[in-house]
Parts: C-alpha cells; structure tokens; sequence
C-alpha cells in the first residue's frame, strides 16, 4: 500500500485495538516523534464515529423495509385487480 | 441447497451463533426475529397507550441495540433473542413512558444509544458533520466502509460482495475509501480546532 494507506492502517490498528496493534509504549513515542500523529489519529477518531452513525441509520432503513414487507401489505389481490380494472380517486 | 438451508433456520439461541447468523445473511436473520419478536411487543406497547408506530420505533431500537452487541461480541443471552428483544423494548418504552411524561411535546429521539446504560453518554458534535461526508461518498465506498466498519462483517465476505479479486485488495480499496473520506472532512475539521 502507499505510505499515506499504512498510516491510516497503523493508527486503526491502534484506535480500534486490534491484535496488531503496538504496544502502548512504543506508540506513545511514535506520538512523541511524529508531531502530526496525534492530530491524525483524532481525526480518524471521528471518522468512525460518522461511520458508526451512518451504518446506524443504514440499519433503521433496512428494519423500516422489513417492517413494511411484514406488516404494511396491499390489500387482498382480488382488491389490487379491480382497481387496475376500476380506478377510482385515492 | 444445504447451506441455504441452514441459513433460513439460522440457530440465534446463543450469542455467537446469533452474531454468525448476523453477519452471513442480515436481512433474512432480522426479519426472522422480526416475525418472532415484534407481535409481543407491539402488544405490551398498545396496552400501554403506546401506537403502533410506538411499537415500531421502540421494537427498532431494540433490534438496533441487539445488532451492534451481537456482532461487537458484547451480547449475554440468558434466554432467547426474542426474550431479550421484549425485554429491551420493555425498557425502551417505560424510559419513553417517563420522558413523555416529563415532556409531553417532543418526539422519541432517534438514537437509542443514550437510553442504554453501557452506551456513551453523547456522540461528539464533529460526528454529525462527518456523516454528511459520509452520505456524499460514493455509493460503494459508502458501502464497503460501512459493511467494514458498522457491520462488522469479515474482508472475506466484502471482497466477495464487491467483487474484489482478494482480501489484500478489499483492504486496500477500503483505506483508499477512507482516505477519500478523511480528505473531505479534514478541511472542517483542521477549521474547528483552529477556531
């Protein structure tokens, strides 16, 4: 990957704690040498928290359609044929 | 066939099963505990004065709770996932119960998250903004972050879904997506804290 794709896989790696993640020792001083890291790591912070909200909304939609195609379901199909056959004024 | 099957019947009794039901057929896995769980809600709720839409909203928010402690590896069962669904939504509605009759003009709220007493206590403001950059996203960038990043579900499963040749380039393509997404909240960003 380019250098710019590492940094962001390095600091999630550290933010969302996976097995890969460094040490807190050695990334506290990856923080004290790399003047930017910090900042960069906050920011990506709030990336997944917009991401979390985002697939948070994502999933009320997919739950409102579920809700519908269980629930909210046309009438009988003999009423669905004489409306095409018979419109009336909704 | 078998394994279509299998995923029609997914076997939610314990968490981890819940969660691989979750995470290998979404949909088909909520509608189930939908047509199992929401018939005793929506009665608890309309015997309580609660409406059907009542009903609807909070037995969501259940789903919603259930869904991200199922897949964060976070859920206790000590009975079944409708069980558990009921019970939440119990809470849900005597919480919502209270606040209406605190205040009786506002609407539910939209996030259940501060309802629950494991969850954060506020999103940060900065989020909001980022949400609107992350509607403005293409729609499989948009996709592949969110079924990465909210749904938890394995490279494995995104590079099939989108098409990707392996798991190095659905990793590769999602840091390029959230890079394209860092871009473009930065600038707001850098400009608050500069503030």
């Amino acid at each position: 990957m380019r250098p710019e794709l590492d940094r962001l896989h390095l600091i999630e790696q550290q933010l969302l704690q996976t097995p890969a993640a460094l040490p807190a020792d050695e990334w506290r001083l990856r923080l004290l040498f790399d003047g930017e890291l910090a900042a960069d790591a906050d920011l990506q912070q709030q990336l997944y928290h917009g991401l979390h909200q985002a697939g948070r909304q994502q999933l009320r939609r997919e739950l409102r359609a579920i809700h519908a195609r269980l629930y909210d379901a046309p009438g009988p199909r003999w009423l669905a044929a004489l409306r095409r056959c018979w419109p009336w004024p909704q | 066939m078998n394994t279509m099957l299998a995923t029609a019947r997914p076997a939610t009794s314990s968490p981890a099963a819940l969660r691989q039901a979750l995470l290998a057929n979404r949909a088909q896995t909520l509608t189930q505990l939908y047509r199992r769980a929401f018939p005793a809600v929506q009665r608890l709720v309309r015997r309580q004065g609660g409406s059907a839409e009542d009903a609807q909203d909070v037995f969501q928010d259940a789903l919603v709770v259930l869904y991200e402690q199922a897949v964060a590896g976070t859920l206790v069962l000590t009975a079944s996932a409708s069980t558990y669904l009921v019970g939440v939504s119990r809470h849900l509605w005597q919480h919502e119960l209270r606040r209406r009759a605190r205040l009786p003009h506002e609407p539910l709220p939209d996030d259940p998250g501060p309802l629950l007493a494991d969850a954060p206590a506020a999103e940060e403001p900065a989020s909001f903004a980022v949400l609107d950059y992350v509607q403005q996203l293409g729609d499989k960038c948009r996709a592949v972050l969110l079924a990465f990043y909210y749904f938890q579900q394995p490279l494995t499963q995104i590079a099939a879904a989108h098409g990707y040749r392996s798991v190095r380039s659905a990793t590769v393509q999602k840091f390029k997506c959230l890079e394209r997404l860092r871009e473009k909240v930065r600038a707001v960003f850098t400009h608050e804290f500069a503030d």
